[in-house]
């Protein structure tokens, strides 16, 4: 029953003391020593026990009978033969009249001739011996499922065995409650418990688990039997699982979809929104975009027949928007700075006279001509795409100036626009905004040809002037890009009435010849004189770039094309303009630049090159 | 002005929880017990003073199981043998019942004394086996703190039974007739040096045995008395 082995201390240093025991092999081998002996003893309620024996390897006292127990304990002073056998079992059952709790007893087994088998270690004392029976009643109700319907906990109670009297407190009985899933084979144990019931969490639905429990006395170590088990298995309803977890594909899918398709049909107003646009340069009547990509051609200017051309890229809105905010100054001359549209049509009027109102495309593409892809108005594509630059149209032919003299750069129109609006608006013929130049003043001014149709002219026209006469103010401006290009020249308003509007600079700085010759460019633009580089303080003063002509010349307006093509320069520096046909497309090719030109229309000149080829 | 505001609500509100817990730590029974409800001091029932003293035998009786196994692994000694079996532990005259039905059938005021006995027999000896047990150098600090534990815990155990008992005597459950210090065989018991000649297992083995003896007694008791909670 017992193994005998041998410890010893074994001290490692003061602190260190270790036990160390050696079990002799033999005793090993014989767990079931030969002889006769008891085999186990156990109380199931503290109160009464019951010891086995066998007969070991002598198998001829396996008989009944053939051997006997005897006992005896501190009460008693002999040895006493078994109270009560129970022969097939090879048992002895103690009563409990027997039964003493808490003193040893030791037991004996004898067969027939008083061979007395004794082993010394059987004896022990019965509070030791006990091994409650499993408990009863064991069953589980289902506490809850969680909200994913994946796991569920169960709540497991039973009863105490019935042989184990807990109730009057004889035996205190703690339960332990072992639980596994149905394909494995190591049981989870939970605490240790004094109730008699015991919640389970975290079981999983749809798996078949195994839960039994046994029990033991408090303090003590020995336990007793496992119960039967019982098996706990939740089916999980497929309404629950199965549709939550497609609802949630599903439902992911069709999210991913919806914004996929939002952005795909909103992608234009999306990229106006995450990234907006720079805002391009201005140029009154030119679509930035179109000189971008080089299509000259398909420029348009916004007043012939409200040809906004192809469909703007962006919003033109937001571009019309801008530029009406750019394009308003505060300026003290001004009569008016607030509302756009109807300040520029007061403008225009005043500007150019003009008693009926100015067309709303004409006073946008006056100052949003930047913005506006204009279709292709039919002239001929075969200006230098690259020209870029876009001040130069000459939207703003205007007749007249005001005395500001300087110009800026970028924002143009709007200063030609004021400044033009100072002078004496009663001065000015009723002109449209682009007037074609119908002759050119000895002076080196430009006649323009009154009261004819607009027609927004293409870029390269005026950027071609602009870079042979801006050539000379190089100094004095910024040096952008589009500015290099820039010629200063002057453009001359003809006033058929006669009023001359700004007096106009001896220096008959028109048109310088193209030093800086654009490449590629079909077109040239004759000046008068070339190097002009003497700014004079007459028109630095703020005359105006336009320069009206004398009155004799204004005869030559009366019946002019629109616009002129300057073929070549006389002897006086003065532009010699061959009526063009009407419309017609100007030939592609490049020209020198004292050649004759193609029809061409005339350049304009922005309120920058005017600015600064002010004389 | 508002830091002002929401710092005063701040410490209203500190305040309040710290009272309201306060209240609610204290109720569990932080305030001294005493047998009579006067003086303030907050007043257990017989039942909660049976479960202190129940589990107070309990752990008593785990911690000598505990030091109990730890001298077999050090001695060998032969268990429960005859000879050692025969020899008495010294409380051996201290009459106690040795079965359920012995038990059930001695009376409350019987039992009681024999629990406060053999909680009287115990304190010398515990506190020398803790002595001794420091001075050898073979144990561990852990063996001798625990043998220390043991002691004091028997000294604890002694003082509630005693409790237990005045209440029981005022609730008129028992008699007056439990006195445990007056007793003479708890005397006897406690000044016989019968306990010495024995060697520290001898006393670990007895000692294993007779809180065994008090658990059991105590829970017979409390469920005779006050067969409600937990039994």
């Amino acid at each position: 029953m017992h193994a005998s082995r041998l410890c010893v201390f074994v001290q490692i240093s003061s602190a260190c003391t270790y036990v160390a025991c050696i079990q002799p092999l033999e005793d090993l081998a014989a767990v079931t020593p030969p002889e006769p002996h008891i085999t186990e003893c156990i109380s199931r309620d503290q109160a009464t026990f019951q010891c086995w024996w066998s007969p070991g390897n002598f198998h001829n006292l396996s008989s009944p009978g053939a051997l006997r127990l005897f006992y005896i304990n501190s009460l008693a002073s002999e040895w006493k033969e078994c109270p009560k056998y129970v022969h097939p079992n090879r048992e002895c059952f103690f009563d409990n009249n027997h039964t003493s709790i808490w003193i040893p007893y030791c037991m004996q087994l004898r067969g027939q001739n008083n061979v007395t088998y004794y082993n010394e270690e059987d004896c022990f004392r019965v509070e030791n011996i006990v091994r409650p029976d499993p408990p009863v009643s064991l069953n589980w109700t289902l506490l809850n499922i969680s909200p994913s319907g994946l796991n569920y906990d169960v709540m497991v109670n039973w009863e105490a065995p019935p042989s184990a009297d807990v109730k009057t407190g004889w035996m205190r009985i703690e339960y332990e409650i072992q639980y596994r899933a149905g394909n494995t084979t190591k049981w989870d144990a939970l605490e240790m418990q004094r109730q008699t019931q015991q919640t389970i969490f975290g079981l999983h639905v749809g798996k078949e688990y195994e839960v039994h429990i046994r029990c033991r006395m408090r303090s003590f170590v020995r336990f007793g039997e496992f119960s039967d088990p019982i098996f706990i298995q939740v089916i999980s309803s497929k309404g629950s699982t199965f549709p939550l977890t497609l609802v949630l594909v599903f439902g992911i899918t069709g999210v991913l979809i919806l914004v996929m398709l939002i952005v795909s049909s909103q992608q234009r107003r999306l990229m106006m929104i995450l990234l907006p646009p720079v805002p391009a340069p201005k140029i009154k009547g030119i679509d930035p975009e179109l000189l971008k990509k080089g299509k000259l051609d398909d420029l348009n200017f916004s007043s012939t027949g409200g040809g906004l051309g192809g469909p703007p890229t962006y919003a033109t809105d937001f571009y019309q928007d801008e530029l009406w905010v750019e394009f308003i100054e505060v300026d003290a001359e001004d009569a008016g700075t607030g509302e756009k549209e109807d300040n520029q049509g007061s403008d225009t009027q005043r500007l150019l006279d003009v008693p009926q109102p100015i067309s709303h495309h004409m006073n946008i593409g006056f100052s949003n001509a930047v913005s506006f892809p204009d279709s292709d108005s039919g002239r001929a594509s075969c200006y230098d795409p690259d020209v870029p630059d876009q001040d130069t149209l000459m939207a703003t032919l205007l007749p007249g100036q005001p005395e500001d003299g300087e110009v800026k750069t970028s924002p143009a129109p709007e200063r030609l626009l004021i400044r033009t609006q100072t002078a004496g608006p009663q001065t000015w013929f009723n002109t449209d905004f682009y007037a074609q130049v119908s002759n050119v003043m000895p002076t080196g001014g430009v006649v323009l040809s009154p009261g004819q149709q607009l027609r927004i002219q293409e870029s390269t026209s005026g950027t071609e002037e602009e870079p042979q006469q801006g050539k000379e103010h190089k100094g004095s401006e910024d040096s952008e890009e589009e500015k290099e290009k820039e010629e200063q020249f002057q453009l001359l308003v003809v006033d058929p009435e006669g009023g001359r509007q700004a007096a106009e600079s001896n220096t008959p700085q028109m048109f310088a010849p193209p030093s800086s010759p654009i490449p590629g460019e079909g077109y040239q633009t004759i000046l008068p004189q070339p190097a002009e580089t003497e700014p004079a303080a007459t028109a630095e003063d703020g005359q105006s770039p336009y320069i009206l002509p004398d009155s004799p010349q204004s005869q030559v307006f009366a019946r002019v094309a629109d616009y002129t093509v300057v073929q070549e320069l006389n002897s006086q520096h003065s532009l010699l303009l061959n009526p063009p046909p009407r419309q017609s497309p100007p030939a592609c090719r490049p020209q020198h630049p004292l050649k004759a030109l193609p029809s061409m229309p005339v350049g304009y000149i922005t309120p920058d090159l005017l600015g600064s080829l002010s004389p | 002005m508002m830091h002002g505001t929401i710092r005063s609500v701040s410490c209203v509100w500190v305040v309040w929880v710290c009272l309201f817990f306060c209240s609610s730590v204290t109720m569990v029974g932080a305030a001294p017990i005493c047998a009579n409800a006067q003086g303030g001091c907050h007043v257990l029932s017989l039942a909660n003073l049976f479960d202190r003293v129940i589990q107070h035998s309990a752990r008593t009786h785990g911690i000598s199981n505990n030091l109990h196994t730890e001298f077999e692994q050090y001695f060998m000694p032969s268990k429960n043998h005859i000879g050692r079996v025969s020899r008495n532990c010294h409380t051996s005259s201290i009459l106690t019942p040795n079965g359920k039905d012995n038990a059930q059938r001695m009376a409350r005021e019987e039992l009681t004394e024999v629990i406060l006995k053999l909680l009287v027999a115990w304190r010398d000896p515990l506190w020398h086996f803790h002595q001794s047990m420091a001075h050898h150098h073979d144990f561990n600090n852990f063996s001798s703190n625990k043998a220390l534990e043991m002691s004091n815990m028997v000294h604890e155990l002694h003082k509630g039974v005693e409790k237990v008992a005045e209440k029981m005597q005022v609730l008129g459950i028992i008699s007056n007739t439990v006195s445990s210090l007056v007793s003479p065989e708890a005397l006897l018991a406690s000044d016989s040096s019968e306990w010495r000649p024995m060697r520290d297992y001898d006393l670990l083995y007895c000692f294993r045995r007779d809180s065994n003896k008090v658990q059991n007694y105590l829970k017979i008791l409390k469920c005779r008395i006050i067969p409600e909670h937990g039994c």
